[in-house]
């Protein structure tokens, strides 16, 4: 069941298009990943799925309704800038998060005390903001997002200002809510973690859409043109072709991917006559280099 | 879970803005040590110049080479002066000494020129010097009177003072008349609904930054609407606003109606009066008694009214300003056009007090902007016209709802806007553009 549903939404700020006829839709208990590159028009994009702007035309729906001021209590958002009051409690500031989100006092003191105790910050609770490093800061921040127990969890770049050990904490509780049946919405850069975490993704850029659909199908439509090979001996071989692009290169090993039909096997060949290859492995494209690929054609698009 | 009202939302944003801020040690002192200052401003002067008039004892040799005037100084206060036949030299070496305070030396020619010299250590303050002038002037001109063989009693009249009671007049009969006591009502309320204003409009302001410069702004934008945000934290601080005043008009009650008639009993005591009335003799500056005069209660309510409704008329542009900076240091330019408003009353206080009725006083109490203070003054100083006072509700609450609709179109843009450093003129643009 789709729970989220973006109807060809536009949003212009006075001649600028920030979004430009964008249309998805979520299903229940999956992990969708919002892509593209800085100023591409995600953030707008979410929020006119936060109900913080309103789409010019188009709609968005949740749950079944046109999203409003009912819907939001459902949403947790953490967006990409974020911050909390400095001079303020953590408790206060997360009782103060919960309630603006329509829980009770006592709810929402109970959940922030639980949540604290899970990520290993209970000792927090009466220090200020100020006090506490970037880190302890983000935790923070991350409860105020999934304090409330919301449906739909909208995490914009989630990991950045933590290191790997918390990093793993909170994909491991993004995970466990996902089983738990949430849906989330993550926006990143960091294309491994779309290809770990998402199911499906949707690519924008300029405030168009310029991919979309589930993850797996994507790469698999892109065929499997990449090569990653490692050897033992002389790199020159690789030389002798022209049509390779590489995705990165040292003195054994390359990661590259062919065009212009150039055969795998010819290629291995060739190396094989010098070296001693221990790896050859033919796969698919990873997202990172997708998304470059579709980002550049577009802009040569435009531009042609 | 249970989706709670958007009226539950403002409530919480409220609740949070009041007691985030009550809670403050600066909002604690500032309640209590605020009534004590205001006190001492209006108080300590009166008490200096009643009681520091001459209060020192202080021993001064008279020299007298006219042999007549001197006895009738040394009895205008035999505590103080004390006739003496040494020579200067002498009374310049006891000064030195400090046995002496001072001595004056009255020339014998002194009728004529009306010049004395006075010598002393230095200092001693302005009551001193006027005390001893007063005396001596007197002495002097009885003697010159007297000399010109005006009659006993005609001196006495001469000397006779005058004051001038105001007396007011209502339906019962006439009651003393505190014009100048009210005038100083007005001015004090005046003044403090100005420092309120600016106060507590830059705490929303500063709020409002704080909230968009830490980037909280987005998160509390995906719970609640611009328009309950930006009201919630309007109400919130006001309401802590009120909290104040409330406690100050409840602590100037008690003082008022307990501690002022001791005050003023002290001030009304015969022997003091007495010796004020000789400092001053001629250039009467003091009322010759003192007493507090009763503030009525619709001066309070007035002023809490119009404390209110001025705070949220400016409060409202104050929100509006913060939201379309990034930082604190950008709002000084584009609070200033709202600032200027509040500064312009403070101005024309003293003409409105000197003129509570004229037609120009009128006008400008009326004017919304400057309603807040300038008809607080005229409360107070005047019996205004009920339906100049209905009026001037009326205008404040549409201002207050204009202000309010115009404030929540920039805001609701503003917050979400970041980088480029906006004008007047951008706002402006919102207002038209938010639909």
């Amino acid at each position: 069941m789709d729970i989220l549903k973006v109807n060809s939404i536009v949003k212009r700020f006075g001649d600028f298009e920030a979004v430009s006829k964008v249309s998805f839709s979520v299903g229940q208990g999956t992990v969708f990943g919002l892509l593209g590159p800085n100023g591409a028009g995600k953030t707008t994009t979410i929020r006119m799925m936060t109900n913080i702007l309103k789409p010019d035309e188009g709609e968005v729906s949740l749950f079944g309704e046109k999203v409003g001021s009912l819907q939001q209590n459902r949403i947790g958002y953490l967006p990409e800038e974020r911050g909390l009051y400095k001079k303020i409690k953590v408790i206060d500031q997360l009782i103060y998060f919960g309630q603006l989100k329509g829980m009770t006092r006592s709810d929402s003191q109970l959940e922030a005390r639980k949540w604290l105790k899970k990520l290993d910050a209970e000792t927090w609770e009466t220090k200020k903001i100020q006090e506490l490093s970037k880190g302890m800061q983000q935790k923070v921040q991350f409860i105020t997002t999934i304090l409330h127990n919301p449906d739909l969890l909208i995490l914009d770049e989630p990991f950045s200002g933590f290191d790997p050990i918390n990093t793993e904490i909170i994909k491991k509780i993004i995970s466990d809510l996902k089983t738990e049946g949430k849906t989330i919405i993550l926006s990143t850069h960091i294309m491994e973690q779309v290809e770990q975490l998402c199911d499906s993704i949707c690519l924008i850029d300029k405030g168009k859409m310029i991919l979309s659909g589930m993850v797996r199908e994507i790469k698999k439509n892109y065929g499997r043109d990449t090569i990653i090979m490692e050897w033992d001996g002389d790199d020159s071989f690789l030389n002798e072709f022209s049509n390779i692009k590489y995705i990165n290169r040292s003195n054994n090993r390359a990661e590259f991917r062919i065009t212009d039909g150039l055969k795998p096997m010819e290629l291995l060949n060739k190396a094989s006559q010098k070296n001693n290859i221990y790896k050859f492995e033919l796969a698919e494209p990873s997202l990172n280099e997708i998304f470059i690929d579709v980002v550049t054609k577009q802009g040569v698009d435009n531009e042609s | 879970m249970n989706p709670k009202s958007s009226t539950s939302k403002i409530k919480t944003i409220i609740m949070h803005e009041y007691l985030t801020k009550v809670k403050t040690k600066g909002f604690i002192i500032a309640t209590i040590l605020g009534p004590l200052l205001l006190l001492a401003v209006i108080f300590v002067p009166i008490l200096v110049t009643m009681l520091g008039a001459d209060s020192t004892e202080r021993k001064i040799a008279i020299v007298d080479y006219t042999e007549k005037l001197g006895k009738d100084i040394v009895n205008s206060d035999t505590s103080k002066y004390f006739l003496t036949n040494y020579t200067p030299e002498t009374l310049r070496k006891e000064v030195l000494n400090g046995k002496l305070d001072g001595y004056l030396v009255i020339p014998k020619d002194f009728l004529k020129r009306g010049k004395a010299d006075v010598y002393t250590m230095g200092g001693g303050g302005i009551g001193f010097l006027n005390t001893l002038e007063s005396n001596v002037r007197e002495v002097a001109r009885k003697e010159r009177l007297r000399e010109a063989g005006v009659d006993i009693s005609v001196i006495k009249l001469v000397e006779e003072g005058v004051n001038i009671n105001t007396q007011k007049i209502t339906k019962e009969g006439t009651e003393k008349d505190y014009a100048e006591a009210y005038a100083v009502v007005g001015y004090v309320f005046g003044f403090i609904i100005y420092t309120l204003m600016l106060l507590y409009g830059s705490f929303v302001s500063r709020g409002v930054i704080e909230e968009k410069a830490n980037r909280i702004i987005e998160v509390i934008a995906s719970s609640a609407r611009p328009f309950e945000i930006m009201m919630g934290k309007v109400i919130g601080i006001g309401a802590v606003g009120l909290t104040q005043v409330l406690f100050w008009v409840i602590l100037s009650g008690i003082l008022l109606y307990l501690i002022a008639p001791m005050l003023g009993g002290m001030v009304s005591d015969p022997e003091l009066l007495k010796s004020q009335m000789m400092n001053q003799n001629q250039n009467m500056m003091m009322p010759t008694s003192f007493e507090i005069p009763s503030i009525s209660p619709w001066i309070f309510i007035a002023f809490i009214f119009y404390f209110l409704s001025g705070y949220f008329l400016y409060a409202t542009l104050f929100a509006a300003v913060g939201s379309a900076v990034d930082q604190e240091s950008d709002a000084q330019q584009l609070q200033f056009p709202i600032m200027i408003p509040i500064i312009i009353p403070i101005l024309l206080v003293g003409y409105v007090i000197s003129n509570p009725e004229s037609t120009i006083s009128i006008v400008l109490s009326l004017f919304p902007l400057f309603t807040p203070i300038l008809m607080m003054v005229r409360v107070a100083a005047t019996p205004v016209p009920l339906w100049q006072i209905i009026a001037s509700i009326v205008l404040m609450l549409g201002s207050f709802y204009g202000c309010v609709w115009m404030a929540a179109r920039i805001y609701r843009v503003g917050i979400l806007m970041y980088g480029k450093k906006p004008n007047l003129k951008d706002l402006f643009k919102w207002v038209r553009q938010a639909g």
